[in-house]
């Protein structure tokens, strides 16, 4: 009979190709068959690469004053006869005629001396990831003069290289805010709930406090109490502060509930039946299991502060030049008058898009691969 | 009108000459399903076949995964929208193949002709409506009613599944009502109808066992009077050999063996219904050493819980006492079942005996110390002395941990084995003591089925090396033929090791064959206890009775 018992049990061979694999590879394979999520995932890795090498892709110094208000330049593969020619573009100058309304001198294309585009050219001098000098960019003009793709804004500044490292302020605010958020929302919510009792009775009335305020003119407010001299870093710094501050009790309400329903499960109470800590609980047995709602939460709180940078900076209160950033950028937006004739310096609008809705496809990806048991 | 009793004939008569006995109401043949999954397409049912005739009751038996289950949601159409039903597979209803049905066509059978109950009552009514206006629904939906007339039938209804006092029932709401009594709503409702076959899937499963007797009878009874057909679908022999006609085992999706259930109990041909019938619980707890000393004992232990009651303006707590000051004594070697209905408080009992749950008075004593007062640090030194198996293996194992890791935690915290290899030479020990393969340390819970997941929780228990373990129904969530393994199992390493168990169930056929006393709890208090045989053969007061009778004959 005890022969039986052994030979009763029949372990199954894990199936070839992913068997016994670990939770990141079942996560990843679950993923990758999430259209929408792959492409949130490229989207993000896109960004991150431009934010990291914004000088590299930028064709023109971010700061290089031109032509203000210049269209955005059109490439084009055949010259003014019709030939078929490399990709060249036109450089925007101002030229001696006078709009007869408003009276500004007219821009246009100056067909008389075509730029050759090309990629891996020279252009501005920088220092790549902040050590090596070069002078090397992803794509430009062979000869070297600044290139606008996506037209210029009032002082004559390249847009899209004005995005490109906009995009780091901007993606660095975000990750900032959103990495204190969750490290004190998690803290606080498994704590809060795992401990229970009084603490966490007092430490919920304080989340609803925090949840309770007046978001928006509490911004506003104690945006405007930091003097208008302060160094730009001390204003980047209290501007994340702030939001981080703001912030954080959404994500341990959240965390609380979920350590609430695991700290009645069976294997937390295994756990104290073999004679473990708290501590042990809470990092061995509560923190992976919370870990995955708060990565989803994590790529979801991304876009909603990428959100309310932009438009908190629409309404000059987040970031201070000579800072670039997207919502910055959005502020020359604010007249009727600018939109009507020189819509292209909208254009951020598109990147803060993108932004949103990879990382938003990222974690509706992830909140499905997440769980897989 | 069967001029011949069907459920008499052997198996090729009844399949070859269904012209001499009449038409089957539903005969099905060669059903397949597929399931779509990640890794590609399932077999859940490969090649199905059978016959259900009028006012006949046949048993569909097999453990989980066998494809009962979805058989019976394909003659339904339930099935998700994953399931494909091969081409060759056909169901036949009064002669028309109800798998080529429209979707509409369905819903007019669907409740109508062939109705269905559930193994959960709970969440199979819906909580918003009134019982009452659910049943009326059921009945407008499938013939032309008055809503007064159609009040009327469901009372009639609630009369007929013996509900008391139908009038003021109806118009209550699902929580207001027992497990039991929904369940016979459910059963109302699949009757609104007058439908030719009922499809009772598990429907005794998530019941009382003294309550799984009557909701069976009142099954047989309206078929009977009905002259309803009969599947059911169920893991349990005893209902089967009682309440059903004819037997279809299943196994993997096939049928393996169908017979009259008489002749199948009598002459099992197929290995594994032979296997089945072979894996009731048996044998008895080997008798332990006469004067063993006492290793926990709890006098007057009692736990109750503050429940709110009264407004918000006129707070009030109400005390629900869930252990009556119990006392209980095990000794050394023995293993002693707690046994009781849900909600009699046995498993408070056990937590509180071992400190995962506080006793509001009483003492505890475990090898002769007082632990009523330990604070959790000063539990620790004893933890591993006494051990835990829950009742379900699938949430008692952390999924993101491997059973290396689930086991070595114990030796970890505890300090036992000085360096990693002697503490995971411990762990391969503990698993070969638990029937399981020492090779499977760095795989993952979910890559195993509830009897080795049990098996592993064992190992963790074991893996300490206590001197006592509660164990909290380890055998209910789990197949039959599992269950007499882990019986087995336990068994086995309480003669190796000397163990001493407390055991909580509420199934005195696993208590009988695993325990050596038993005392039975009602309402948090103690009715009965004495050394099982006695217990068993001549129980003293009427709650055992039924116990007794509900594990042993159903029935009866």
């Amino acid at each position: 009979m005890k022969a039986d018992v052994q030979t009763a049990v029949i372990v199954p061979t894990p199936p070839a190709g992913h068997g016994n694999e670990t939770y990141s590879a079942l996560v990843w394979r679950r993923l990758k068959r999430s259209w929408t999520g792959m492409a949130g995932l490229v989207l993000v890795c896109m960004l991150m690469l431009i934010t990291i090498f914004a000088e590299f892709f930028s064709p023109v110094d971010p700061k290089l004053t031109g032509v203000a208000f210049a269209p955005p330049q059109t490439i084009s593969i055949t010259d003014q006869e019709g030939n078929l020619v490399w990709p060249r573009t036109y450089q925007v100058g101002e030229g001696t005629e006078l709009d007869p309304i408003t009276f500004q001198p007219i821009v246009g294309p100056d067909y008389a001396n075509p730029l050759d585009l090309g990629f891996f050219v020279k252009g501005f001098q920088y220092r790549f990831l902040g050590l090596i000098p070069t002078d090397r960019h992803f794509f430009g003009a062979t000869n070297g003069t600044p290139v606008n793709l996506l037209g210029t804004d009032k002082f004559g500044r390249d847009v899209l290289s004005r995005i490109f490292h906009g995009s780091r302020v901007s993606l660095m605010i975000a990750l900032t805010v959103v990495f204190i958020v969750t490290v004190v929302g998690t803290t606080v919510g498994m704590v809060s709930g795992y401990f229970g009792g009084r603490f966490d009775t007092w430490m919920q009335r304080f989340v609803e406090l925090v949840l309770a305020f007046p978001q928006l003119p509490l911004y506003l407010a104690l945006t405007s109490l930091i003097p208008v001299t302060a160094p730009t870093n001390v204003f980047l710094a209290f501007v994340i502060f702030v939001m981080s501050a703001l912030g954080w009790a959404q994500m341990s309400r959240e965390v609380r509930g979920k350590t609430l329903a695991l700290a009645r499960i069976d294997y937390v109470r295994a756990a104290m039946a073999i004679g473990a800590t708290d501590r042990r609980i809470i990092f061995q047995h509560i923190f992976p299991n919370v870990m995955s709602h708060v990565i989803v939460s994590v790529t979801l709180a991304i876009p909603s502060v990428v959100l309310l940078e932009s438009f908190l900076g629409f309404l000059g209160f987040a970031v201070k030049p000579p800072l670039m950033s997207w919502g910055l950028m959005l502020q020359d937006t604010s007249t009727y008058s600018v939109i009507g004739s020189y819509p292209w310096i909208l254009s951020p609008v598109a990147f803060v898009l993108i932004t949103v809705f990879a990382f938003n496809a990222l974690g509706d990806g992830l909140r499905d691969a997440v769980d897989p048991y | 009108m069967a001029l011949v009793d069907i459920t008499t004939l052997a198996p090729e008569q009844r399949h070859d000459h269904a012209a001499a006995i009449g038409e089957p109401i539903i005969d099905a043949r060669h059903v397949a399903v597929k399931f779509k999954v990640e890794s590609g397409l399932v077999d859940a049912v490969k090649d199905v076949s059978f016959q259900l005739y009028r006012g006949e009751t046949i048993a569909v038996v097999g453990e989980s995964g066998s494809g009962k289950s979805v058989t019976a949601r394909t003659v339904m159409g339930l099935l998700t929208k994953r399931a494909t039903v091969s081409d060759q597979s056909s169901i036949q209803y009064d002669g028309k193949n109800v798998l080529k049905f429209s979707d509409r066509q369905r819903r007019a059978l669907r409740g109508n002709r062939i109705s269905m109950i559930f193994q959960e009552p709970m969440s199979s009514l819906n909580p918003v409506y009134t019982i009452g206006a659910q049943i009326i629904e059921a009945i407008r939906v499938h013939q032309r009613m008055s809503r007064a007339e159609a009040r009327e039938r469901t009372l009639e209804l609630l009369r007929q599944v013996q509900i008391p006092d139908p009038e003021s029932r109806i118009n209550q709401y699902p929580h207001q009502l027992s497990g039991g009594q929904r369940q016979r709503i459910m059963i109302a409702m699949a009757l609104a109808n007058s439908p030719d076959v009922l499809i009772a899937d598990e429907p005794t499963t998530a019941l009382d066992v003294t309550v799984q007797a009557q909701i069976l009878n009142l099954i047989r009874d309206l078929q009977k009077t009905l002259g309803m057909a009969v599947i059911l679908i169920t893991h349990d022999l005893t209902v089967v050999r009682q309440f059903s006609d004819y037997v279809y085992v299943m196994q993997n999706g096939e049928v393996k063996e169908h017979n009259t259930t008489l002749a199948l109990f009598e002459n099992p041909q197929h290995p594994y219904t032979r296997h089945l019938l072979n894996s009731e619980p048996k044998g008895r707890a080997n008798p332990m050493p006469m004067d063993s000393a006492a290793i926990l004992e709890g006098r007057d232990v009692r736990v109750s819980f503050m429940l709110k009651a009264g407004g918000f303006f006129k707070p009030q707590l109400k005390e629900l006492v869930a252990v009556d000051s119990l006392s209980i004594k095990l000794h050394r070697h023995e293993t002693l079942g707690l046994v009781g209905e849900s909600g009699s408080g046995k498993t408070t009992f056990g937590q509180a005996l071992v400190k995962l749950m506080r006793a509001d008075g009483g003492e505890i004593l475990f090898d002769g110390q007082p632990i009523q007062d330990k604070t959790r640090e000063e539990m620790r030194p004893l933890r591993s002395r006494m051990q835990v198996v829950f009742q379900d293996p699938f949430s008692s194992l952390n999924p993101r941990m491997s059973v290396g890791q689930i086991i070595e935690e114990g030796l970890v915290v505890n300090k036992l084995g000085a360096t990693r290899n002697e503490r995971l030479e411990r762990v391969r020990e503990a698993l070969n003591s638990a029937g399981l393969p020492n090779n499977i340390l760095s795989r993952f819970p979910h890559e195993f089925s509830g009897g080795q997941r049990q098996r592993i929780a064992i190992a963790r228990a074991v893996a300490l090396e206590p001197e006592f373990i509660l164990l909290d129904e380890p055998t209910s969530a789990l197949d039959l033929s599992v269950q007499a393994q882990i019986i087995e199992l336990l068994r086995k390493l309480q003669d190796e090791k000397g163990l001493s168990y407390l055991f909580i169930s509420h199934d005195l056929k696993v208590v009988r064959a695993l325990c050596h006393r038993v005392v039975v709890m009602q309402h948090g208090k103690i009715v009965e206890e004495g050394p099982v045989e006695d217990v068993l053969t001549h129980p003293k007061t009427a709650y055992t009775e039924r116990l007794v009778r509900a594990a042993f004959e159903v029935a009866a």
